[in-house]
């Protein structure tokens, strides 16, 4: 809870503050006194002199901190507490562990799909072009290469097994930083409204003017049949779309 | 304009292995000579040297995409009539819509297969 001060609260301030100004008051009067009382002594001052000024010093003082300090105390433990408690969840947080360990390795893993899909990819390729390019005026030596190749492609797709273990990794990640994300918000009481507006980067910029969406998820984006319906009609197919 | 196989075709991607599965499909389909280009300023430049009869290209490029590569060819008055078919993952509505008012003569949602990139090269040289 943020530490914030209600009216009925200021008001109560304002009383002691007043007192303040009333007790310094006093305090000042009676330290006058003294001084005034003790001025004839020409420069010579006692050990008695100063016990008593000390006294009335402390005295104000007293008066000073005991108007003061429950107001500051209560005020300086409900921030300490505060302070407590949002190390509590930056603690849960686990930023170093994110930014250390889960978000490097999510990085290490996407980098592993890519390579091998890559490799899979041109390994199937490759015994695709031999079988298309093969010579078939031996039959049997061609059903020997067709053989070997289509092997190959079976051993190549395994790659698919390693790579939805490694897909499930990194989308365990993205739900653990999810979850802490979403519940140090909460815990926080971040309203939605005090996001910071961010200045549009170049990169965003150009993929705004240059309409890069990127892939769409299915049902997102127009079919093939829609895209063949705008290309082949006018302004009143594409306003269909629109519907 | 006839569909004529023997003329030259640019393969515009970024991705090589998609060029390698479009040369395949291309070859497949009886094309012969194929070219390709990593992004839209290469092609521009080979476009510039050499006279193509279609061009394939993806969208989302860099440093220029295919939309970039599309407006510059039909604003330069020698390439202005190349055939331009677009393949992409960019399937948004807006996207048609701009690429078509750009003068793209036919446009591929990926994924596709053989058939769908032989009847939109088919329908580009029947119009």
């Amino acid at each position: 809870m943020l530490v914030v001060f209600r009216p009925s609260e200021d008001a109560e301030r304002m009383e002691r503050l007043d007192l303040m100004a009333h007790m310094k008051q006093e305090n000042v009067a009676r330290v006058i006194d003294f001084l005034e009382e003790n001025k004839s002594k020409d420069g010579e001052v006692s050990l008695t002199d100063v016990m008593h000024l000390a006294e009335v010093m402390s005295g104000s003082m007293f008066d000073f901190l005991s108007t003061v300090q429950p107001a500051v105390t209560e005020e300086l433990t409900m921030i300490a507490r505060e302070i407590t408690r949002m190390k509590d969840e930056i603690s849960n947080l686990r930023a170093n562990d994110m930014t250390g360990h889960k978000i490097p390795d999510a990085g290490r893993e996407l980098d592993a799909i890519v390579e091998a899909t890559e490799d899979a990819t041109n390994t199937i390729m490759e015994a695709a072009e031999e079988i298309m390019g093969a010579d078939t005026s031996d039959p049997e030596a061609y059903q020997e290469l067709v053989s070997n190749k289509m092997i190959g492609i079976f051993e190549a797709c395994t790659f698919q097994d390693i790579t939805g273990q490694r897909i499930s990794k990194v989308v365990e990640t993205l739900r653990f930083i999810d979850e802490r994300v979403a519940s140090f918000i909460e815990r926080l009481r971040i309203p939605e409204d005090l996001d910071a507006v961010l200045e549009e980067s170049e990169k965003e910029k150009r993929a705004r003017e240059l309409i890069l969406h990127g892939p769409q998820m299915a049902g997102e984006g127009v079919s093939q049949d829609d895209i063949d319906a705008m290309m082949g009609g006018g302004q009143a197919d594409i306003d269909k779309l629109f519907d | 304009m006839a569909l004529d196989l023997q003329m030259p075709v640019l393969v515009v991607d970024d991705y090589k292995t998609m060029i390698r599965i479009i040369r395949n499909l291309l070859k497949q389909l009886g094309f012969e000579d194929i070219d390709d280009a990593a992004d839209g300023t290469e092609a521009l430049e080979k476009m510039k040297q050499r006279r193509y009869g279609l061009v394939i290209s993806d969208w989302n490029m860099e440093p220029m995409t295919g939309y970039e590569l599309l407006k510059q060819v039909r604003a330069d008055g020698s390439l202005s009539k190349t055939p331009f078919i677009m393949v992409t993952a960019e399937s948004k509505t807006e996207n048609v819509i701009a690429a078509k008012k750009a003068g793209v003569n036919n446009y591929i949602v990926k994924p596709f297969n053989a058939q769908t990139l032989k009847g939109k090269i088919e329908a580009v040289f029947s119009d």
